[in-house]
């Protein structure tokens, strides 16, 4: 068995930006993002945020409370379509690795509410959530016999789980996988980051001076995983290979990062060791960036010391907002786009060199020259993530 | 008798565990204490004290953390200390850390909920939110411990920990590590106490089962260094000594006693002692741990389930070699965790 390389066959996209890839692609080219002053709940925060349609275009068997789940749900549909997956031949062993967070916790104020009051709280809200375990919901629903794995690493679960599941491949613990992240709007993260202060009003500005702060949003990103064999079997010559995955812990603060980055630092340098290339072989880097002071001062700063100053990078949170456990598995989809394309947009939002970032984003729609790109995420509890991809054809 | 034939991983050494349970935080008394039976008090509930979740040397750092942070520090850190040598000479960047946790830190949650109720989303509190992720256990574990290799905070209602404890094979298998801390943890905090009883009764019409909560961490290290036992999550075995039964809560216990997996010597449980979890198999792993360093059987003996096979009434302990931890959680899925004694 061929374990050694790890093939993406297949991406799907659900966000404010779209809902699939297409779209998305689409209003990246035009630079058009569509952030929303009101929220889909009672709220006396008043803040901006990036949704994706009130009702989702779900098949019934993906029909859940839990809309996270039918963000996932949609997005799974497009991955296994664009893979040219019907479904999966008897004995295959299919892993399921999906990155969540806050959304995925017990936190119903309905429940909660009614709990303080009465004591007796209807029980649904919590049937809800225990059949909203992403990756179990997501394999019971197209019967996956495989590992499984909901990964909670806060914002960088999504690349986490990306990494995880390429172990798994390289392991033979299954054939294939489908990996990523979801996370819907919901009124207690947002009452979170509002507390910690470090959310804008206004559209959030990635790496630019007048930076303020993050916007939230909603969405799933999710990545058809295959061995070479799988794939191979079934006539499939992909094109895109998960050449690299890395990850390291700051060991430092419960949210702030790292003030050297040293957890991104290693988990960059680890993806590129195990992709065995060099930083000047990045054709482009899609970072976390999401228009907090610190997140892209650090970020900035250990982008530039390991790519140097004038390599292009962006984020794409100026399009979706910070989608929490999603943004790993949306960006990913996102660096595959840009290799697939051979382009990648504007870093939406930026618009003056920051004072304390030594590098600054793509400002227009850019050409991708090279085969290789990363996708970057840092999250509370001090984890670090990147995922390397490279183009192969 | 194994057969190691089939396993696609490699096992691994456990190289040291502890634990904070409703017993208490000494493993070694553990082992006395988990020799007896258990009665069935008329508490529902296997709480940890708060005296087990004090240590000075700590304390400073762990001043804002709730229980469920403060139980995994404590016994992720009595964990690598008890791996003594083997933990010595390890770059920090090389030690990965895996928490398996079923309802994450719940309280802390609604506590933050308490926030947005009482006072508006404008005015809720940024600790209780910071604290309310499920990956603040394994935050305060890197921050103290100082680790700085991969880390992951996994979530399922039935086999976080399986899980947890294959992702750690695996990244000792790929060399991502030269050392994994892996385990669980769950805190019982007022809510789910409150409606526990309802949720069982839905379920199963159970009456007899005591919610519990604690944490439990085992340093993990390639089979190539001694250690107490070889653990393995991907085993394939014909017939092992001891059974170690992992009872879900939820769904119902008919469900669980459906069919057992191979002829066991003999058949226990630790539910009764640590009170059941969503992540309950990292406490039954536990106990099967002290049961091959002790050579004794310990827990609570089943006998009266007529799908045990039992394969002889009872075993010298010189022949205790072998121990599976076993939960079906479903009618098609079951998840085994196997130990072994080095060198059997």
């Amino acid at each position: 068995m061929n374990r050694s390389r790890v093939w993406v066959t297949g991406v799907g996209a659900v966000s404010a930006a779209g809902l699939d890839a297409a779209t998305t692609l689409k209003g990246f080219a035009q630079g058009l993002r569509q952030p929303s002053t009101s929220l889909p709940f009672a709220s006396d925060l008043h803040c901006t945020t990036f949704q994706a349609p009130a009702n989702l275009p779900c098949p019934a068997s993906w029909a859940h409370p839990s809309r996270t789940l039918q963000l996932a749900g949609l997005a799974v549909r497009e991955a296994l379509a664009d893979a040219g997956l019907t479904g999966f031949a008897p004995g295959i062993r299919v892993g399921v690795c999906m990155g969540t967070t806050v959304a995925s916790q017990l936190n119903s104020l309905p429940f909660y509410d009614s709990y303080r009051r009465t004591g007796k709280p209807s029980l649904q809200p919590v049937y809800d959530f225990l059949g909203a375990n992403l990756s179990r919901a997501i394999a019971e629903r197209l019967d996956l016999q495989g590992p499984r794995m909901t990964v909670v690493n806060a914002c960088s679960s999504g690349t986490d789980a990306l990494g995880v599941a390429a172990s798994w491949l390289r392991a033979g613990l299954c054939d294939a996988a489908i990996v990523g992240g979801a996370d819907e709007l919901n009124q207690v993260p947002l009452a979170g980051f509002w507390s910690l202060g470090v959310m804008s009003s206004e559209p959030c500005t990635p790496f630019d001076d007048n930076r303020c702060g993050l916007n939230l949003g909603e969405g799933a990103g999710v990545i058809v995983l295959e061995s070479y064999d799988h794939a191979n079997a079934r006539g499939v010559k992909p094109t895109i290979e998960l050449a690299g995955f890395g990850a390291g812990c700051d060991a430092h603060h419960l949210t702030a990062p790292h003030p050297q980055g040293r957890g991104l630092r290693s988990a960059i340098q680890a993806a590129l060791a195990q992709a065995d290339i060099t930083a000047e072989q990045v054709a482009f880097v899609n970072a976390h960036g999401t228009a907090t002071l610190d997140n892209d001062r650090v970020e900035g700063a250990v982008l530039e010391s390991i790519f140097g100053n004038c390599f292009p990078f962006l984020s794409t949170k100026g399009y979706t907002g910070h989608t929490l456990g999603a943004a790993g598995g949306l960006e990913a989809v996102f660096t595959v786009l840009g290799l697939r394309e051979r382009w990648i947009p504007a870093s939406t939002g930026f618009s003056t060199q920051a004072h304390d970032i030594p590098i600054a984003p793509v400002r227009e729609t850019t050409p991708v020259d090279g085969n290789y790109a990363m996708s970057t995420s840092l999250a509370f509890g001090g984890n670090n993530a990147a995922a390397l991809f490279r183009r192969c054809a | 008798m194994t057969s190691a034939s089939e396993d696609m991983l490699p096992p691994v050494s456990v190289l040291g565990f502890g634990a904070v349970t409703a017993l208490g935080r000494d493993v070694q008394s553990l082992a006395t204490l988990l020799g007896r039976p258990r009665a069935s008090p008329s508490d529902s509930s296997r709480r940890v004290s708060d005296e087990w979740l004090a240590d000075a040397r700590v304390g400073r750092a762990l001043r804002r953390a709730g229980r469920f942070p403060r139980m995994a520090v404590l016994a992720a850190m009595d964990a690598w200390d008890a791996a003594g040598a083997a933990g010595q000479d390890v770059a920090t960047d090389r030690v990965g850390v895996v928490v398996a946790t079923g309802l994450g830190p719940h309280d802390r949650t609604f506590k933050f909920l308490d926030g947005i109720l009482d006072c508006g989303d404008n005015s809720a509190s940024p600790t209780d939110f910071s604290h309310s992720v499920h990956n603040a256990a394994a935050a305060y574990i890197t921050e103290i411990l100082g680790w700085r290799g991969r880390s992951c905070t996994v979530t399922d209602f039935t086999a976080a920990f399986e899980q947890a404890v294959l992702l750690a094979q695996v990244w000792l298998a790929e060399g991502a590590c030269d050392r994994v801390v892996v385990g669980a943890v769950e805190e019982l905090g007022e809510v789910l106490l409150g409606v526990l009883p309802r949720l069982l009764g839905d379920a199963s019409n159970r009456t007899d089962v005591a919610a519990g909560e604690g944490a439990c961490f085992l340093t993990l290290g390639p089979a190539t260094l001694a250690g107490f036992a070889h653990l393995n999550a991907t085993a394939q075995r014909d017939q092992v000594d001891v059974l170690v039964m992992d009872e879900p809560a939820l769904p119902s216990f008919e469900v669980q006693a459906a069919s057992l997996p191979l002829p066991a010597r003999q058949a226990v449980t630790f539910s009764p002692h640590f009170g059941h979890m969503a992540t309950s198999s990292a406490f039954q792993t536990l106990g099967g741990l002290l049961c091959l360093h002790t050579g004794h059987i310990l827990g609570q003996r089943i006998s009266h389930m007529h799908d045990v096979r039992l394969i002889e009434p009872a075993v010298a302990p010189a022949s205790l070699d072998s121990v599976q931890v076993y939960k079906r959680s479903s009618m098609s899925e079951s998840h085994s965790l196997f130990l072994t004694r080095p060198g059997s």
